[in-house]
Order: structure tokens, then sequence, then C-alpha cells
């Protein structure tokens, strides 16, 4: 591979304190993932998964190292720039879904596309288009509080990919679902990944999960180990 | 959907709590544009004229003043024109039910004061048909619930009659609407000479002379000048404007400027710190929703925005309510309290509506604005 990876890490560092403790986390991270890949990152409670997910969506930043993702460096831009390359940039799907109560799915999705110069009209027919992709058509006025958490999850993903971003960020996506609905929803992500050439970095403990992606990473001691894998 | 229809959702998510600040807002707005009318009205001062002055007994004005000082302040090269009226006082069935009644002389009421009262050719021309007729005003008139034509009879407080009886009776010749809404109407006009024929006491005094100085005279100047006219006679004088003198009379049972500022200061002090509270915890509620947003790209500037049009909504929506409470009181007993909702009083509600909104949602908004979104995620 030739190609510059579209996601690059070097030498970051992170960690937390709480208090007088400092807990560090990662000390000298190095990453690069292509364009157009879609990768599992494993790894027990604790590691770090969600710390690097966060980081890669731009709502968190390194200590030290530097992190780009397309062109840009996410570790040196301020929080008001971050704020609006995660608008354009990418899409990102939670583990409880984080969808708003008061808001319909059709509402919810439309959310992220209210930052983009679109007009109601063509931004109702890019709700419709996404919500047909992940098979809610005609639940466009359900409440969450009224749909099952496969359903839901289905609507998370909806809105991240709405504003057809590049990458998109799962963090145990799967983690609340039951089998039936974690299958469909693992089901959708390799097809956005193959179709429409997402770019997929998926965090779970599902070992099920991981084997939709194209390749699995596991993060341990603030390291990653790549997988083999029978091809 | 818009970020607006967002806003509105948010505002309506609990929706017991929404009316009860509604509620809280509106009972707020309704004191302070009931007092602020009230303030404004005839009761007030704001309506009274600067330019017409009173003449009184230094003594109080109760004391009568001779009829003879008519001349003198007449013959007073600043004096535009002078006239005169006794007050009777009393009341019509109950006791409780005051009306007074200003003795006068028309045609001289007509050119001092006849603008302000909004007095006609016609009204005083049906004056002059009977000695026992008087004028009514319209606040008093719809109070009483009189009529053109109906014949009343006034219990006098003090002023007896010759035939030692206190009945005044008379006829009512016109109704007259004043100047504008917030002029006092609350009173009737009748003749100086039938009653000033009929009393048993105090004959040729007057309580108060009526003078309206000439053009581009100041009335303070004139009013030291009538009164050292009278300075060392029998009967010295107090001339003040009628805004002073309301506002003197005002005063003589308390500051009621004072204590409406004191009463509305304290309803908005309270209704500011229950609203603010209010939204601090509504927003706090919702620290996680906030970092879903700011995760989606929302920026710091918008998330204020939509904690401060929240905000809004709710204190306009409250404060409408209020307004729109207070404006159907004075229509229907304004007249009878002196209540005048005039536009300024709106202008005022407004302005403090705004302030309101601002200083309430700002620190709900600035806190929803500075929760970085990894502490926000960390709050569910
Ligand atoms: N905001 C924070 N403040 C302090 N410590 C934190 C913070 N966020 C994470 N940590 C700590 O950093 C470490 C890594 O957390 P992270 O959430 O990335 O783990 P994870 O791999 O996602 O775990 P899990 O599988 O349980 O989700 C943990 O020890 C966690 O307690
Ligand atoms: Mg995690």
């Amino acid at each position: 591979m030739t190609q510059e990876p579209f996601i690059t890490l070097a030498g970051v560092r992170k960690g937390y304190r709480t208090g007088s403790d400092a807990i560090p986390i990662f000390t000298a991270l190095d990453l690069a993932i292509p364009r157009g890949d879609f990768v599992a990152i494993m790894g027990p409670s604790g590691s770090g998964k969600s710390t690097l997910l966060n980081m890669l969506a731009g709502i968190d930043v390194p200590d030290a190292g530097s992190l780009k993702v397309g062109n840009y460096r996410l570790d040196q831009m301020g929080e008001t720039a971050r704020s609006s390359w995660r608008a354009h940039n990418m899409g990102i799907v939670f583990q409880f879904y984080n969808l708003l109560p008061m808001l319909n799915a059709a509402e919810n999705v439309e959310l992220p596309l209210l930052l983009k110069p679109l007009s109601a009209g063509e931004r109702r027919s890019r709700v419709a288009k996404v919500l047909d992709l992940v098979g809610l058509s005609g639940r466009e006025k359900q409440y969450p509080s009224m749909m099952s958490g496969g359903q839901q999850q289905r609507v998370g993903i909806a809105r991240a990919i709405v504003s057809d971003p590049k990458l998109l960020l799962c963090d145990e996506p799967t983690g609340d679902l039951d089998r039936k609905s974690a299958d469909e929803v693992l089901e959708i992500l390799a097809l956005l990944n193959r179709t429409l050439e997402k770019t997929i970095v998926m965090v779970t403990h599902d070992p099920q999960a991981a084997r939709s992606a194209k390749r699995t990473l596991h993060l341990d001691k603030g390291l990653f180990v790549e997988e083999k894998r029978a091809a | 959907m818009t970020f607006l229809s967002l806003a509105r959702k948010n505002a309506w998510r609990k929706p017991l709590r929404t009316v009860l600040l509604l509620i809280c807002i509106a009972v707020a707005f309704l004191i302070y544009a009931l007092t602020a009318s009230f303030l404004a009205g005839s009761q007030g001062t704001s309506a009274a004229s600067e330019d017409v002055l009173g003449v009184m007994s230094v003594a109080g004005r109760a004391q009568p003043l001779p009829m003879a000082h008519l001349a003198r302040i007449a013959a007073e090269p600043d004096v535009g024109a002078a006239t005169f009226m006794t007050r009777l006082r009393g009341f019509v069935g109950s006791e409780k039910n005051v009306v007074a009644v200003s003795a006068v002389e028309p045609q001289g009421l007509m050119s001092v004061n006849g603008r302000e009262l909004g007095l006609t050719p016609a009204l005083i021309g049906s004056l002059d048909q009977g000695r026992d007729r008087i004028l009514v005003g319209r606040a008093l008139a719809e109070a009483q619930g009189w009529s053109v034509g109906q014949l009343i009879t006034i219990t006098a407080f003090q002023m007896v009659r010759q035939d030692g009886d206190r009945e005044w009776r008379f006829e009512i010749a016109g109704i007259f609407e004043g100047e504008n809404e917030s002029t006092d109407t609350y009173f009737a006009i009748g003749r100086y000479d039938y009653v000033n024929a009929s009393r048993a006491k105090g004959r040729d005094t007057v309580d108060v002379f009526v003078v309206r100085p000439r053009d581009g005279i100041k009335a303070s100047t004139l009013a030291a000048r009538i009164d050292s006219l009278f300075a060392n006679s029998a009967a010295p004088t107090r001339t003040q404007s009628e805004k002073q003198f309301l506002e003197a009379f005002l005063r003589q049972y308390a500051d009621i400027k004072l204590i409406v500022n004191l009463v509305t200061g304290v309803a908005f002090v309270t209704l500011l710190m229950i609203v603010i509270n209010t939204m601090v915890f509504a927003v706090r509620e919702r620290t996680f929703e906030i970092g879903v947003l700011k995760t989606l790209g929302v920026s710091g500037g918008r998330i204020i925005a939509l904690v401060l049009v929240e905000t809004f909504l709710i204190v306009a929506i409250g404060a409408t309510i209020g307004l729109v409470l207070a404006k159907l009181a004075t229509v229907l007993v304004g007249t009878v309290l002196g209540l005048a909702f005039s536009p300024s009083v709106l202008a005022k509600a407004t302005a403090i509506a705004l302030a309101v909104g601002l200083a309430t949602g700002l620190l709900p908004a600035i806190n929803a604005m500075r929760t970085p979104i990894i502490k926000a995620f960390r709050a569910r």
C-alpha cells in the first residue's frame, strides 16, 4: 500500500489525572489506518479503547504526539475548529445510542444536517434516504422510547452517516443488543464499508462482531497487537 | 426541524415545570403592569397637568379662601385665565360610596381647564340650562351606572344647606370624557352660584382658585408671585401645580412610588432566583444530551443560543400572559381604580422581559457551553 494512511497516530501519549494520581493510558501509541478500512478494536476493560476512539472523534485530545485524520492535524486544532471538523468529517455511533428523547427518529437523524447549508427539502430527502438504508422507512415519527434497542441503534447509525462523512466511529455499537439485532447492525456497518466506502473504526468486546471487520487490533497495556486471521 | 423548534421542544419537555414557571413569570409581570398602570393612571400623577396652578389656603385645602382674592389674581399680568371652585364632598347611598362635585363658574372653568377635562361648548351650554344641573365624569358615570337626565342625591359630609338638610339633589346634564384615558374623570362638575346660594355657611368663599399662566410663562415662577400677593393678608395661599398637589396628596398616605418600586423589585428578584435556579437544573439534567450535540459538531455558541432561546421563549410567553391579564384588568376596572396601561408601561415591561430572559438564561447557557464533552458523557 503506497497511499498515505487515512488515519495516523504517531507517538501519542494520553493519561488522566484524578486528584494527585496520574493514570497513564498510552505512552507512545502508533497506528495507521488506510482509507476504506474496517477495523475492530478489542481489549480488556480500561485498556483505553474509548479514549482512543474519542481522540479519533476529536472530542478528546492527545497529551503529546501527532494525530492526523485526512488532512487534519487534530492534535493541533482548538475546540472550535474540532467542533466544525466533527460536523463535516466524522459520524459516531454509541453503545447506548444517545438519541435525543424529545425528538422522533427523523428529527434525530436530521439534527447533524442543521449544521449544513441545506434547504428543508434537501434535509428531508437525505433523512429519508438514510432511514431507508438502515431499514427504518415508515418509522420516521416514532420516538426513541417507543423503539427497540436494535431500532434505536439503527437510528443512531443513520444519524452518524446522514451528513456523509468519510469516517465512521463506533463504540461498542452492539454492546447493548441481542444477537439478532446485533447481526443486523453489523450487516449495515459492513454494507456501509463495502458500498459507500466508509472507513470504520469499531470498538467491541464481541468476537463475533469483530469478525464483520476486515481486521482486528488488540489493545493491551497501551500497545496494539494485530490479530492473525486465516484469510 | 430547526434549532428554534429544538429550543421549543426543550422548553416543553417537562410540561408541569414549564407551566409552573410560566405562572410565576406571569404573576410577576401582572404585578408589575398593574402597579405601573396605577402610577401612570389618574390616581397617579403623570397625567396631571403641570401647567394649571391651584391656589389654596396655606392652612390646608379644607380651609376656604375669600372670593375677593380672584380679582387680585386675575389682575396679575402673567395670568392667562383664572377661575375658582368649591368642593362638595358627600356620598350616594352607602357612606363608602364617596362622590365629589366641583362647584364652578362654567365659562371660567371652560377657559382655564376645558381642554384637560374634555369640556365642550355643548356640555357647558346644558349646564347653563338649570341651576341644579351637573356634568358627570365618564369614570364616575360608569362606576355608578348613571346616565344623562337622571336625578341623583348626594349626602354631603360637611356642607349643610340653608334648610338644615345635607341632601343635595342634582340633575345630570351631560357626561365629560377627559382629554385622554388617563385623565381623572371620577368626579362631577356643578354650578357654584347654586351651591353657594344654598349653603348655610361659608358663603362667598372658595376652596381653590384655578389659574392658567399665559403662554410662555413658567408655572413655578407665577406660583411664587401669587403666593407673595397674599403673604401678609388674612388668608395666605399656597400655589402648586395640579401634579405637585396630587403628588403631595398621595404622599400624605405613603410614598406610593417607593412602595410600588419595592413591591415590584421584590417580585422580580424572587422571580429571577426561581427561574435561574429552575433553568440551571433543567439544563444540568441535560448535560449528557448537550455532550451528544457537541459530539455531532454543534458549536459552543449554538449551545448558548439554544439555552438562551429556550429561556427567552418561556419568559416571553409568561410575560405576555401577565401583560394580557393586566390589560384585561385595566379595561374592566381601570377607570374606577385609576389604571392606565399606557404604551410606556408596555415598553418598560418588554425591556424587563428581555433583561429577565438574558439574566436567567445566561448562567445555565454558559454552564452548558463550558462542560467538556468527555465530562458530559461521564454525567450519565
Ligand atoms: N475523563 C476521565 N477521567 C479520568 N479517568 C478516565 C477518564 N476517562 C477514562 N479514564 C480512565 O482511563 C482508562 C481507560 O478508559 P476507557 O474508557 O478508554 O477504557 P475502555 O477500554 O473503553 O474500557 P471499557 O471496555 O470498559 O469501555 C480507565 O482506567 C478509565 O478509568
Ligand atoms: Mg469504552
